[in-house]
């Protein structure tokens, strides 16, 4: 009997321990949590409501619903918005995969033991330090009649004459786009050489002993350790080129907010824009969780 | 005979080996040495420009080197730009946000990977959202509202919200020390919990001094972050002079130049100096100097912390 009696006391005894540190968990979480509602929540709903609406009176924010006027606008009226916006997708769609594709190779060449391996490690972090923002926007944008910085490496002129002038163009375009893009990786490169360095080495050994050779370890070994760290680059990517501040959506956006001062309009447009990245986020990692490797240890 | 044979084809496939690892060796570094290239570019010529004279400017065939170093160049634009007034503001910045993020992130962290409790799947959503949703998307209602607490041209818009774990890239530094204190072993707060150790203090003691690795990854990240950052400060800044920062203070310097249709030099009659495009790669290399520096004091240790703080563990 007393045997039967035991489990209830104890079962219940578990509830209140569970309570008990979820009522702790509340406890660290509070400066975040007033933090949600005062900088993250409250912001959020606001432009929300911004975005269907029509400022009144601008002292204490009082609007109007309209529905989706600013929307109407931004299709039908405004001629900037959907070139813009399509070059900013099209131009994520191109730059994210080889500024994943171009730091993982960088982090595969620099994690083997080399001499200078210290200076390269801090060279590929250097666009990082020179900032994100306005100071690589204008060296990017430099220069006397018109010319960038990134005609520093140029297509050589006897491949130039013999390609012909539309190729050249072609990849000289190729080779300004990948600069650029190599600048913004210096992040994406810390990651992957941290994943790298994860990997454990007996793997290869193993491998090595079976025969097999560097390239067949790169794609059986290395690439599927790496992928959470490929998906979460890619997430990384994609959010900070959509948001970065060379971007000319972002920056028509902040100019519709603080030079023409339509605030529903920017922010009808910001989260039109916003949803779009958040879609493609999503997409991505729709697409490649099936070939994310588990390793089953975390959540 | 035979064995002569032996020895000498070992010899030659010796000989081809060693060819064949010093042509990919080789190539290796090669390839390095032109990638490092163009990630130094920027910052290379931008050193270069600094150094050149208004001659070696307009003179085509200088490209590289300078003919001779003007150091002048950098003690205009030390005075022009105002370096010395607005340093402090970066480095206060920095110093206070750094800290901001590493108190509250490891905090937030901490709870999301080391509780299990109601709404934890929907908070951390929130928290995903918070490295998702950029910041111009909300700028405007953040402005009004600080602007409704007076909080414009005071540091508090980019100093306070970083105690609550946002600020810049404020998810993202949760997320980092969320990983790293997953990967922890759970008998650390059972012993604790054993000992008689609240819960506060099994963190202070016990699980923060172990979460070095992702605190200096914060720091590092947190600092640069905030040091470039110049989005934010020109907005909420733009009001009071006193208050700027570094690189809010060079596009100030950058219009000069570009407004007056591109023509290289500009003469400021008000202050009698000739201000021109060397003068202006000198204040944006100072503008980097010092974040620089930190960075390069704390690179082995930050590299060491990214690999141990279990971030790309996911």
């Amino acid at each position: 009997m007393t045997v039967k009696s035991m489990p209830l006391p104890k079962q219940k005894r578990r509830m209140g321990i569970d309570r008990k540190r979820s009522l702790e968990a509340y406890i660290f979480l509070i400066p975040w949590l007033v933090g949600v509602c005062l900088f993250f929540a409250y912001p959020i709903f606001v432009s929300i409501r911004l975005a269907f609406s029509d400022i009144v009176e601008f002292k204490g924010l009082k609007t109007a619903w309209v529905g989706l006027e600013n929307y109407q606008y931004i299709f039908f009226y405004d001629i900037k918005f959907v070139p813009t916006f399509l070059q900013v997708i099209y131009d994520t769609l191109l730059n994210t995969p080889l500024c994943i594709v171009f730091s993982l190779v960088i982090a595969i060449l620099i994690n083997r033991k080399m001499v200078g391996r210290g200076f390269f490690r801090t060279a590929f972090f250097i666009p990082v330090l020179l900032g994100t923002g306005y100071i690589m926007k204008q060296l990017l944008g430099m220069g006397v009649d018109g010319t960038t910085i990134t005609t520093g490496i140029m297509v050589p002129k006897l491949i130039a004459e013999l390609l012909g002038a539309s190729i050249t163009e072609v990849v000289q375009g190729f080779l300004d786009r990948i600069t650029l893009v190599l600048w913004k990786s210096g992040v994406q490169i810390v990651l992957f050489l941290a994943g790298l360095q994860g990997i454990s080495g007996s793997l290869y050994e193993a491998a090595r002993v079976d025969g097999a050779t560097e390239w067949e370890m790169f794609w059986k070994i290395t690439l599927p350790m790496i992928s959470p760290v490929i998906m979460m680059n890619v997430i990384y990517t994609i959010v900070a080129f959509f948001t970065d501040g060379t971007n000319p959506m972002v920056d028509y956006i902040y100019k519709m907010n603080f030079t023409n001062q339509q605030y529903e309009y920017a922010a009808a447009m910001s989260w039109l824009y916003f949803i779009f990245a958040l879609v493609i986020c999503l997409l991505c990692i729709l697409l490649m969780r099936r070939h994310i490797y588990d390793s089953g240890s975390k959540s | 005979m035979n064995s002569a044979m032996v020895k000498s084809n070992a010899r030659k496939s010796k000989a081809s080996r060693f060819a064949k690892t010093f042509v990919i060796r080789f190539a290796f570094y090669f390839l390095l040495c032109a990638l490092s290239f163009i990630f130094l570019y920027p910052f290379i010529s931008m050193i270069v420009k600094s150094l050149m004279t208004e001659d070696d400017l307009v003179n085509i065939t200088v490209k590289w080197l300078p003919s001779r170093a003007t150091w002048s160049n950098y003690s205009i634009a030390f005075r022009r730009m105002g370096f010395r007034r607005y340093v402090w503001n970066n480095v206060l910045v920095c110093a206070v946000g750094t800290l901001g993020h590493v108190i509250s992130c490891a905090l937030t962290g901490y709870a999301f990977a080391r509780y299990r409790f109601r709404l934890k799947n929907i908070l951390f959503v929130v928290v995903i959202l918070m490295m998702i949703v950029p910041v111009q998307v909300i700028i405007f209602p953040l402005y009004k509202q600080y602007s409704d607490w007076k909080w414009l041209n005071t540091f508090m818009p980019l100093l306070v919200p970083t105690f609550f774990g946002f600020g810049l890239n404020g998810g993202f530094f949760i997320f980092l020390f969320r990983q790293f204190f997953m990967g922890l072993p759970y008998e650390m707060e059972e012993a604790a919990r054993v000992d008689g150790c609240g819960p506060l203090r099994t963190y202070a003691r016990i699980m923060l001094p172990m979460a070095q690795a992702p605190m200096l990854v914060c720091c590092v990240l947190s600092m640069v972050w905030h040091w470039n950052d110049y989005f934010e400060p020109t907005i909420y800044m733009s009001g009071k002079p006193d208050y700027r920062m570094l690189p809010s203070v060079l596009p100030s310097l950058y219009d000069l130049l570009n407004k007056e249709n591109h023509t290289m030099i500009q003469v400021n009659e008000l202050e009698g100096i000739i201000f021109n495009e060397a003068m202006l790669m000198a204040a944006t290399f100072l503008c980097i100097i010092p974040i620089m520096i930190a960075y390069l004091i704390l690179q082995r240790r930050f590299m060491e912390g990214v690999e141990r703080s279990g971030l790309t563990g996911m």
